[in-house]
């Protein structure tokens, strides 16, 4: 008897609110990876986000990096609808891809900055799988391309509510801002620290307060977590790992080229020391200075010639 | 009155692209994006502006000979506006703004797009044939047809405990300056989230979703105790590092007043002593002067007077030191500090004179005499045998 209540309520209150809630309701699975070759940091920052979402899932590194459409299959394999994933080239650029698996879109970001956890040595802490609060950025609502990246990051950082491993307390709050250009990430921990308690009024008031229920007036403050990582867009795709350009960042440099350009200007700094150098012992070799140089013309009245 | 380079026309021409055509098509499309325009936001475009919209339209045909991907994705722009009065159907008000939204994103493309046209004519002016730029693609429409694709509802008809995500009022980045400054830039990041965490905890509070967390709720932690024992060591090794750091510095200016606190010290002292003396000379003089007298006290046969002179001196130098604070050091150190520094003359220190080849407190005639005597040799054979 008990049992067919709960049914009926079950099915009589979870009707209203999936039609209340219009068409979707928030169900977010991703798949974390990485390409191979990623240096310890990149694997020590995906570690610290797969720990951050407890609707992820973690797999092995993923070996090519031309073949990215396959990435579509392993995520259907593991039943998930987002990808982030690290892809990291000639050991130390890392890309990260982030991806709504059926049939897109797909950004790209460039990962710079990039401080894991373990290395920032900050205070705060928070439980594993609690849901964030996720703080956008004004500007994300200003041009469609963020507008885009806002609804990626949302499914991918947002955990989902009810998500399997989520705990029911919200305990961390996930910054995304935009300042030139880049997307900035942040993670802070909120903590609740009542006034009263701030002041040392007295034991007897904070007991009141409890006596009461929630106290109004607690005091939040913010500690970072960690990790701190900095996205530049290079590029949407209005497919998953596929399909045509929709935005292309055009303003990005991409770290070879910044490299290159370092290397030249050493280059042409070290070619025109030499080209100096050169000219310098041609110079006096020409004055006939130099051993193995060609001799100067002998002049008749030279006085090696003359006292003889 | 199409004018191009030579290359794009020749481009054009292979692909079969006919610009009346083409700006027929545009022509119509505009029509029907004025009439739209005009349906919602009544007449406030000038003709001007649409000129421009012309001009760009044609570019950006341009750009999708150019780029095949962006063809087709041009070709989804047609898709997608005759489409578009059926979706202000179905949900007017949230569709007016979101055209709204994309007419202004237009007008940014607009402001984009010179750029690319400087550089075309740039290029007709010298006549090069300059290799493939890249054009900035941001496909507008398509954009906006993928985020709509993908969109779960953020707005209030959604209950915010569903997805939790807040944009705050103000970009942030006005707030900072010069990005490169971390401490401001860190603020303004701190400033956006506690701004979210707020609004988010007063939404969900009145939503009745649990917020903070018990403080009997023990769970898995992001960061393991060893991690946060390691970052606590870490904070105390740093406060110990200040702490010992200020302590260096006090004593380091402790050093430099220390010199003529010393200096100080030794005159006073040389000062108490010379005035003893003088008072002890003062004193055996008069007893002398009284020698002569017959009937001397005991006292003054023992020289008590002195002794008492000399005691009380010693007493107030003792006196003396305990008010500096200092506590006296032991003999050694005493006799360590006159040799090694702490003022006074080192050369020397270590060779005798006058007064230690005087001195023979330390002289034992037991010791001299009683040296080890060397027994016998049958004794000493003895011994051995043992």
């Amino acid at each position: 008897m008990a049992s067919v209540y709960k049914s009926l309520s079950k099915s009589s209150n979870e009707k209203p609110e999936s039609s209340s809630n219009g068409v979707k309701k928030n169900k977010q699975r991703v798949l974390i990876l990485s390409s191979r070759g990623v240096t310890y940091r990149h694997r020590h920052l995906l570690n610290d986000i797969a720990s951050l979402l407890p609707h992820s899932r973690k797999d092995a590194k993923f070996d090519s990096k031309s073949r990215l459409g396959e990435l579509n299959e392993l995520a259907e394999l593991y039943n998930c609808n987002n990808v982030l994933f690290f892809e990291a080239r000639k050991g130390k650029d890392l890309y990260v891809w982030l991806s709504k698996v059926p049939n897109g879109p797909t950004v790209k970001f460039h990962l710079q900055n990039l401080h894991t956890m373990e290395e920032l040595h900050f205070t705060g802490n928070c439980l594993k799988g609690s849901r964030p609060i996720l703080s956008f950025d004004a500007a994300f609502e200003t041009q469609p391309h963020f507008r885009v990246i806002k609804e990626l990051f949302l499914h991918t950082f947002g955990v989902p509510q009810g998500a399997r491993k989520s705990k029911p307390f919200v305990d961390h709050v996930m910054g995304f801002t935009i300042a030139d250009g880049k997307i900035w990430i942040r993670n802070y921990q909120i903590s609740e620290v009542e006034q009263s308690m701030v002041k040392g009024d007295g034991e007897d008031y904070v007991s009141e307060q409890a006596a009461t229920g929630r106290s109004k007036n607690t005091d939040i403050n913010l500690v970072e977590i960690g990790p701190r990582f900095v996205l530049t867009p290079l590029v949407i795709q209005e497919g998953s790992f596929g399909g045509p350009i929709i935005y292309e960042n055009r303003e990005f440099v991409s770290p070879n080229q910044v490299r290159a350009d370092i290397r030249r200007a050493k280059a042409a700094r070290h070619s025109a020391r030499t080209e100096q150098t050169v000219g310098r012992l041609s110079k006096k070799s020409d004055l006939g200075l130099r051993s193995n140089g060609n001799r100067r013309a002998k002049d008749e009245l030279d006085k090696s010639a003359l006292f003889a | 009155m199409v004018t191009k380079s030579k290359l794009k026309m020749a481009l054009a021409a292979e692909k079969g692209i006919d610009f009346s055509k083409l700006k027929q098509q545009k022509k119509s499309k505009e029509a029907a994006k004025r009439k739209a325009s005009k349906e919602q936001n009544g007449e406030d475009e000038s003709d001007m502006d649409q000129a421009g919209e012309e001009v760009d339209e044609e570019k950006m045909n341009l750009d999708a000979i150019y780029e095949s991907d962006t063809s087709e994705s041009s070709i989804e722009l047609e898709k997608k506006l005759p489409r578009k009065p059926k979706t202000t159907a179905q949900a007017p008000a949230a569709d007016v703004a979101a055209d709204e939204e994309e007419e202004e994103d237009e007008d940014d493309d607009e402001e984009e797009i010179p750029v690319s046209d400087l550089e075309d004519l740039e290029e007709e002016e010298k006549e090069d044939i300059v290799p493939h730029t890249r054009l900035t693609i941001n496909n507008t429409s398509a954009l906006l047809a993928a985020l709509e694709r993908i969109a779960i509802p953020t707005d209030k008809s959604a209950p915010f405990a569903s997805h939790q995500s807040i944009v705050s009022a103000t970009e942030t980045s006005e707030s900072i300056p010069d990005v490169s400054d971390d401490l401001q830039r860190e603020l303004a990041f701190y400033s956006q989230c506690l701004e979210a965490v707020r609004l988010g905890r007063s939404r969900l509070i009145s939503e009745g979703v649990p917020f903070s967390r018990p403080k009997d709720y023990f769970a898995e932690m992001v960061k393991e105790d060893a991690h946060m024992e390691k970052i606590k060591a870490k904070l105390v090794e740093e406060a110990s590092n200040k702490k010992a750091a200020a302590e260096a510095r006090k004593l380091r200016d402790l050093k430099k007043f220390g010199k003529q606190v010393q200096v100080s010290k030794l005159q006073e002292r040389q000062k108490a002593k010379r005035e003893t003396l003088d008072k002890i000379k003062t004193l055996k003089r008069k007893r002398q002067e009284h020698n002569s007298d017959v009937g001397t006290k005991e006292a003054d046969i023992f020289d008590v007077s002195v002794d008492n002179e000399i005691a009380k001196h010693s007493q107030r130098s003792g006196s003396t030191r305990q008010q500096s604070g200092a506590h006296a050091p032991n003999a050694k150190r005493q006799k360590k500090n006159e040799k090694y520094g702490f003022g006074g003359k080192k050369r020397h220190a270590k060779s005798g004179d006058a007064a230690s080849s005087g001195d023979l407190s330390r002289f034992n005639v037991k010791r001299m005499k009683s040296k080890a005597s060397r027994p016998g040799k049958s004794r000493r054979k003895a011994a051995a045998l043992k």
